[in-house]
């Protein structure tokens, strides 16, 4: 089970929910992210679940609230445009508090955009993304092994709080093909009972499921508690990664594909004697403010790199709370950022630079 | 009606050098249906194979005026120009008559843009919808859709040991559409190129919504012959798994009807997406596919008073 086996990250995300008891699949076609569907259709069948692909991403995530509400562990995935179709779904499962983990293997927008990879979808996946007052955990792994553990976690984390999870790759984790081990291995009934879910009230008395509350009072007392569980998610959630921050001077922040690229431009940088330190935000909801907080009391500069035009820099400038300055740097539209580039504008920044 | 002589003089609006594979029925039917243009066209395309290799920006293969949108809307997309165009022309400010065709793959029309397709056809916007049913989601990678015939292996639909390909039956969306009471409905097949070109002439001369569903080859989903393509889609029809009809203001009528109605098998054999089902144990499979073709066809033949 902890043998190291090549996989492409959409697949390896398919599996991972295999590994912790995720039979149901509710997928539409959209690149860059066919795989994942494709796999599953082949291998949940094997295993005694069920695959289905809906007619549009609407009626994918609305089979997710479905097979959620009914009590088993669910996934779909997408792209941006058809993240953007789920929206709707997303906020009525938050609604109904009902557990799913939802893939988007991000691409360049907006619009149909383009198929490469991108990071603009932070705010949608950071603010809710649909209407109403919610916030979903949003998971960002850096390689095909962190996509599979934190796949893994995702459907922890949204039975913990029953709130959908996302799993928020790009274009390049989707892609590219890594080694990677599964360190888990649980079958459905394994998993503790939902007792909230609607699957037969022989014996009980009925579960409710439902978004709709027309008393403003109730509605209120329904966001109030969702509110509570995201406290709760704020204080027990938060994940990310630091790298030789302590007397670092210069601090870069960044997530996902484009941590792997900052990580060159930090060795570089370091290689020249000049002192950067690396904060990876892992979980993007919840953010993780104190730790950024802590590095803007001394650092003399935050540099934000992303694969948008400033999205994550904006949590950032309010972790920051203007203790230090902090710029950012961005490629878009499906074009990565080269550690070269990074250097360069670090060095233009510290002031030392051509 | 424009003879074949005419039709080949007339400019292409679709032209060479758009990055469709080699052996591609959408861009055949694209053709064909522009070739019985009269009027200066607007097209539309859904997402979609022919919509991402014609338009690849800063180029286009189009000659035309075009409009393109999201995967699940052509026909809202191309209402609304419609409608633009007839408030200008009332208020004067446009003269002359314009052919609005839109093109959609069988999984923009059947499956996610269905509901803006009824939408438009209930309406009654003065456009052609031709839909280029090649049978499965093959833009991205050949996943399967409501039009993909059971029995196909797909990406989706994978076919293994225990499964054999998709096993739902297709959707037959020409009856569907003919169910919105438009004036012009019909079924074509780029293989019998006069019946394609007469059907469009037909539904662009016709005032409201028409909708034309036509049989396009796709030799990287279907793992077929690029070269064969046309002789394939006539298997398609002597096979009547396409059959040729129309449906004209209520009235169904059949276009063509085979001398000799070949077994469905010779049309599977030659497409190894249909490979797996002559293993040994999948006879049952292809004798119900058989069957639904058979019924399908009487189906037709009923309804187009043949019988």
């Amino acid at each position: 089970m902890t043998e190291k086996i090549l996989m492409k990250g959409n697949e390896a995300i398919a599996e991972a929910g295999i590994r912790v008891g995720c039979r149901y699949f509710f997928g539409y076609p959209i690149t860059p992210q066919n795989e994942l569907p494709a796999y599953m259709s082949r291998r949940l069948p094997e295993v005694q679940g069920t695959f289905l692909q809906a007619e549009s991403e609407v009626a994918a995530i609305n089979m997710v609230y479905g097979a959620a509400g009914a009590g088993g562990r669910v996934m779909t995935s997408s792209s941006s445009p058809g993240i953007s179709l789920k929206q709707e779904g997303i906020s009525y499962l938050a609604g109904s508090e009902l557990p799913c983990v939802i893939v988007n293997i991000t691409r360049g927008g907006p619009g149909l955009g383009g198929i490469q990879p991108a990071q603009s979808d932070y705010f949608q996946a950071t603010r809710g993304g649909g209407h109403g007052d919610y916030y979903t955990p949003v998971l960002a792994p850096q390689s095909v092994q962190e996509a599979v553990d934190l796949t893994m976690d995702a459907f922890d984390i949204a039975d913990k709080y029953r709130n959908p999870v996302l799993v928020l790759g790009d274009g390049m984790i989707g892609q590219m093909m890594e080694p990677v081990e599964f360190k888990k291995e649980i079958t459905p009934d394994q998993l503790p009972e939902k007792k909230w879910a609607t699957n037969g009230a022989a014996g009980r008395k009925p579960n409710i499921i439902n978004s709709l509350r027309l008393q403003p009072e109730k509605l209120e007392e329904l966001n109030l508690k969702l509110q509570e569980k995201y406290m709760a998610m704020k204080k027990a959630e938060v994940r990310y990664e630091t790298d030789n921050i302590e007397d670092a001077e210069y601090i870069l922040v960044a997530f996902g594909t484009t941590a792997r690229i900052v990580k060159s431009a930090a060795d570089m940088a370091r290689e020249v004697g000049m002192k950067v330190g690396i904060i990876r935000p892992i979980t993007l909801f919840p953010f993780p403010e104190d730790v950024i907080a802590k590095a803007s009391e001394k650092a003399r500069f935050i540099l934000t790199v992303e694969m948008s035009l400033g999205q994550m820099v904006e949590d950032v400038r309010l972790s920051a709370k203007g203790r230090c300055p902090v710029y950012f740097q961005g490629r878009t539209g499906g074009v990565v950022p080269k550690p070269g580039e990074i250097l360069d504008n670090l060095k233009r920044l510290a002031g030392g630079g051509k | 009606m424009a003879t074949l002589k005419e039709m080949s003089r007339k400019e292409e609006i679709l032209t060479g050098g758009h990055r469709l594979c080699a052996g591609c029925g959408a861009s055949i039917v694209a053709r064909q249906v522009l070739s019985a243009t009269q009027n200066p066209v607007v097209v539309a395309l859904a997402t979609g194979c022919l919509e991402v290799s014609t338009t690849i920006y800063p180029h286009t293969a189009w000659r035309s005026s075009y409009i393109h949108n999201a995967f699940e809307n052509v026909a809202a997309t191309l209402s609304g120009v419609e409608t633009a165009f007839r408030a200008l022309k009332k208020r004067g400010k446009l003269e002359g008559d314009f052919d609005f065709i839109a093109f959609g793959g069988d999984g923009g029309t059947y499956d996610i843009g269905l509901q803006s397709l009824s939408g438009a056809m209930e309406r009654g916007h003065d456009l052609l919808y031709v839909c280029y049913d090649n049978g499965a989601y093959m833009n991205t990678g050949i996943q399967r859709s409501s039009a993909t015939p059971s029995g196909a292996d797909t990406t989706t639909s994978p076919a293994g040991r225990v499964i054999p390909g998709k096993r739902e039956n297709r959707k037959e969306l020409t009856d569907i559409i003919a169910a919105h009471n438009i004036p012009y409905v019909a079924q074509a097949a780029p293989s019998n190129w006069k019946d394609m070109t007469r059907k469009a002439q037909k539904a662009l001369e016709s005032d409201g919504s028409t909708f034309l569903n036509t049989l396009a080859v796709c030799p990287r989903g279907w793992r077929t012959a690029e070269e064969k393509g046309i002789e394939i889609t006539k298997l398609a029809v002597d096979t009547c798994f396409w059959p040729l009809f129309e449906v004209e203001n209520g009235k169904w009528k059949l276009n063509y009807k085979p001398k000799e109605k070949l077994p469905l098998v010779e049309w599977l054999k030659v497409q190894g997406r249909f490979k797996h089902l002559f293993q040994k144990g999948n006879e049952e499979m292809l004798e119900k596919m058989q069957e639904y073709v058979d019924q399908r066809w009487q189906k037709i033949l009923r309804l187009c008073g043949e019988e």
